[in-house]
């Protein structure tokens, strides 16, 4: 039989899920972008600072790591790089994002996957809150509306959990994260202007000028932050995965994982979390000439058969209408509008789960390594079973935990009333690549301009086009392929299990087609 | 809920109510009446992603001071949102398929464009989403563009791009649909000007007073450049000639004279920040023209000044 999910919501933008299942486990899967904006191409022709403020709209989740990626990307053409407070700064605006971020995906994206929001119905605590919203759910309940207690109702029915005092708890932190989370996207605009899209990194360091007073404020509200993600949060995250142990070994990729560097130290100038691949257990460095991408399954005309470099193949052609609807009628044609990046031929996981194992076989970020090796005693797992469901809730709350520490002590090295900007002439003729980590993955960003400064191609490989990828020319799938084939569906008419697997992986969709 | 600790919670909403500006026709017992009589009619929210990142959407859980669950359970009932509902799969089409049928007022809420020349470019749940806009805006009471993909064009609409995204207003107009649209630019959308505009549609019955572009008057009237905290420097020739530099940014590529928001009296973020005092020209999110082929620039770059119109005229 076939399962199909769409669309698949709770996750960004546009996905569909199609999977095949023989006596009650998936044997197959396909896994389409459904949404195309072609901004690629429409880059070319626009100054090359456009490419920051374009860049970041390719995703509202998180456009901060577009505009570091594009910023770094031009830098690398300019021959530059920001000075300290640049740094800082630049390590400011993402570090609360990515906070933010976290936080989005677990509570609002994931939660109720496993929290069961009926729960509220038997709440007797006093939280005026949680009184306010069962007081709403009782009433819609009884009120016989259609769609009682939208959008927290019609759901998949199945194994959420019995614990009373953990549902509530958690109910009430979904609330609560929704408050913090605008608060980290304020410290984002403190620095950045606004949030989402902030406006002031650029190539050259960051336009804002920091003042005692803007530093004051950001502290403050990252106390609120530092408070929520230490006593909420992360032991939110530890009961899920206490409640479901079997997740650390259900939803596995590849087993491929990659990651670039990101974080700089602003005074050793290193990295904090590492670049690297770990392919089947076994950490390699970081080559960026590795990637290539193909368009076997993908929406476009181009050569299906080539494995093409960033900035080195023919521009992408979509497919028109009539040819998108022959392709979908054909049994193995194309079907996504993402591409098929791989990396030494190889589909490769990115996200939280690359970040921490890379950076943990790489050994040279001790809080991380403490931090990983107290987890897994406290959990009895070993770092191999990170590539799970559960492995990837448990990366974010690690990654978060290390990113508080990180821009804590950011924050106090940041010079009040120190231009963080330098001014650079657009480079002509010339190419980049920007590499860093988005909250869900690995981001590169290349540019190449013309002669006056305006962009004549510019390419990105986002974290979703690795992990959402369609398969390649080989027919390896991609690795949110990979984690669905083996899964036990309880009830076909509830697949709760293909929706938790697949939101573990945080997609972007926008982002990945782009 | 005990009565104190009630008053005193709805005092906190009523006061978020006033800091959006829309006191003038929401009393404080009108509120009170909102949160006491559930059975009130209170109309059912469908958002919908057409061309967009989600940005919108994540600007709206940044509302500052009423709590987004209240707005969502107190003052409407959002019937489906991509990136808040339980329900996925089928259980989001049949409510979709279902809902123009229901003889319930609802308001459409569009974020991202709607791509009519690659209806392909834009699918869900098997049918490209200007179907899924075509049939849900022809019952709607209202429609709303949330955004300046869904009200102006915005990226998925930007120069070079082939799949002819066009705007909500627009798009209804070639289906012949007169549904009103209310039309929220900026990217992201703002989430006062959401809850204002919501919060009249609902208590009023009718739109906020538009402009000729169907945005509200009370946030879209006048320039981010009539507002700026820079207005005294360029009336007296004091421009920034880098950045860091105290005066007007209009020579580093400001887009302030061509926007129209009120960034500079409500800010970001509940009022944290705004890109012009983040030291960033302003890029014209809300304006018709962005993005533009040239944003921040440096003083007197000669390719920004020869082409002020649309700044592809050597193209």
């Amino acid at each position: 039989m076939k399962i199909t999910i769409d669309p698949l919501t709770r996750i960004e933008g546009h996905l569909k899920l199609s999977t095949r299942i023989e006596n009650g486990i998936v044997v197959d899967a396909h896994c389409s972008g459904e949404m195309f904006r072609g901004i690629e191409k429409a880059l070319i022709g626009h100054d090359a600072r456009v490419a920051q403020q374009v860049t970041q709209r390719v995703c509202g989740v998180c456009p901060y790591a577009h505009a570091e990626a594009a910023s770094l990307a031009l830098e690398d053409a300019m021959g530059i790089s920001p000075n300290r407070n640049g740094i800082l700064l630049r390590n400011l605006i993402v570090g609360a994002y990515q906070l933010q971020d976290y936080l989005l995906h677990f509570y609002t994206l994931c939660a109720l996957d496993y929290v069961d929001i009926t729960a509220l119905l038997k709440y007797r605590g006093n939280v005026a809150s949680l009184i306010a919203l069962k007081d709403w759910v009782g009433s819609e309940l009884k009120h016989n509306k259609i769609y009682p207690a939208a959008p927290f109702l019609p759901r998949y029915e199945g194994d959420y959990i019995n614990d009373q005092d953990i549902n509530i708890g958690a109910i009430a932190h979904y609330v609560e994260a929704i408050d913090i989370m605008a608060k980290l996207h304020k410290m984002v605009a403190i620095f950045g202007g606004k949030a989402p899209h902030p406006v002031t990194i650029e190539a050259g360091g960051v336009t804002m000028t920091p003042s005692v007073q803007d530093i004051a404020l950001y502290k403050s509200y990252l106390s609120e932050a530092e408070q929520f993600i230490r006593t909420k949060f992360i032991p939110d995250v530890l009961a899920v995965a206490q409640a479901y142990p079997h997740y650390f070994s259900e939803g596995a990729s590849q087993g491929n994982l990659l990651s670039y560097n990101s974080h700089l130290d602003a005074d050793t100038n290193k990295y904090h979390f590492s670049s690297g691949a770990t392919i089947q257990g076994s950490f390699q460095a970081f080559n960026p000439e590795l990637i290539r991408e193909n368009h076997q399954f993908s929406f476009y005309k181009n050569k299906p058969d080539q494995d093409v470099a960033p900035l080195k193949g023919a521009i992408l052609v979509p497919l028109n209408e009539s040819e998108f609807k022959a392709e979908e009628a054909k049994k193995d044609g194309k079907y996504s509008w993402t591409r098929a990046p791989r990396y030494n031929g190889l589909p490769m996981e990115v996200g939280p789960v690359a970040r921490v194992t890379n950076t943990y076989h790489k050994n040279n970020y001790p809080e991380l390594t403490h931090l990983v090796d107290t987890l897994n005693r406290k959990l009895r797992i070993s770092l191999s079973q990170y590539n799970s469901v559960m492995g990837r809730h448990l990366s974010r709350a690690i990654c978060a935990q290390l990113q508080l520490d990180l821009i804590k002590r950011d924050i106090e090295r940041l010079e009040p009333n120190q231009l963080a900007f330098k001014e650079m002439a657009l480079p002509k003729n010339s190419q980049g690549m920007g590499l860093t980590e988005a909250t869900r993955g690995s981001l590169a960003h290349w540019i190449e301009t013309d002669n006056n400064g305006y962009i004549k191609r510019y390419e990105m490989i986002v974290p979703t086009t690795w992990n959402m990828s369609p398969r390649d020319a080989k027919g390896q799938l991609g690795p949110a392929e990979q984690m669905l084939v083996g899964t036990k569906i309880a009830d076909p008419d509830n697949p709760l299990e293909l929706a938790r697997i697949i939101r573990s992986s945080d997609p972007c969709i926008a982002c990945s087609v782009h | 809920m005990n009565p104190i600790n009630r008053r005193h919670f709805l005092c906190k909403v009523y006061q978020a109510i006033v800091a959006c500006g829309a006191g003038h026709f929401l009393s404080f017992s009108d509120l009170i009446q909102a949160a006491e009589s559930p059975d009130t009619e209170k109309p059912y929210l469908i958002w919908l992603h057409g061309s967009s990142c989600s940005g919108c959407s994540t600007s709206f859980l940044d509302l500052d001071g009423i709590p987004v669950t209240d707005v969502l359970t107190k003052f409407s009932r959002l019937v489906f949102h991509p990136d808040i509902s339980l329900a996925t799969g089928n259980d989001v089409t049949k409510i979709l398929d279902h809902m123009p049928q229901a003889h319930t007022p609802y308001i459409l809420i569009l974020e991202g464009g709607i791509p009519v020349a690659m209806p392909h470019a834009c699918m869900m749940g098997g049918k490209p989403i200007a179907e899924w806009v075509s049939s849900l805006a022809s019952k709607a009471k209202f429609c709303i563009g949330a955004g300046t993909c869904a009200t102006l064009g915005g990226i998925p609409a930007m120069h070079g791009t082939e799949t002819g995204s066009t705007t909500l207003q627009a798009f209804l107009k070639q289906r012949q649909i007169n549904t009103p649209v209310i039309n929220l630019p900026a990217c992201p959308m703002r989430p006062e000007h959401l809850v204002y505009t919501l919060l009249h549609l609902i208590h009023q019955g009718s739109p906020p007073e538009l402009d000729q572009k169907n945005r509200p008057k009370k946030f879209f009237k006048r320039t981010i450049h009539e507002r700026c905290i820079y207005y005294a420097d360029y009336q007296e020739d004091r421009f920034a000639s880098k950045i860091g530099e105290e005066g007007c940014m209009l020579k580093l590529g400001c887009q302030g004279p061509v926007t129209r928001n009120d960034c500079l009296i409500r800010g970001h973020n509940g009022n944290t920040n705004t890109c012009l005092r983040a030291g960033h020209p302003c890029v014209g999110c809300a304006s018709p023209h962005f993005p533009r082929r040239i944003m921040l620039h440096s003083y007197g770059d000669e390719r920004a000044m020869t082409n002020k119109k649309d700044q592809w005229s050597d193209v």
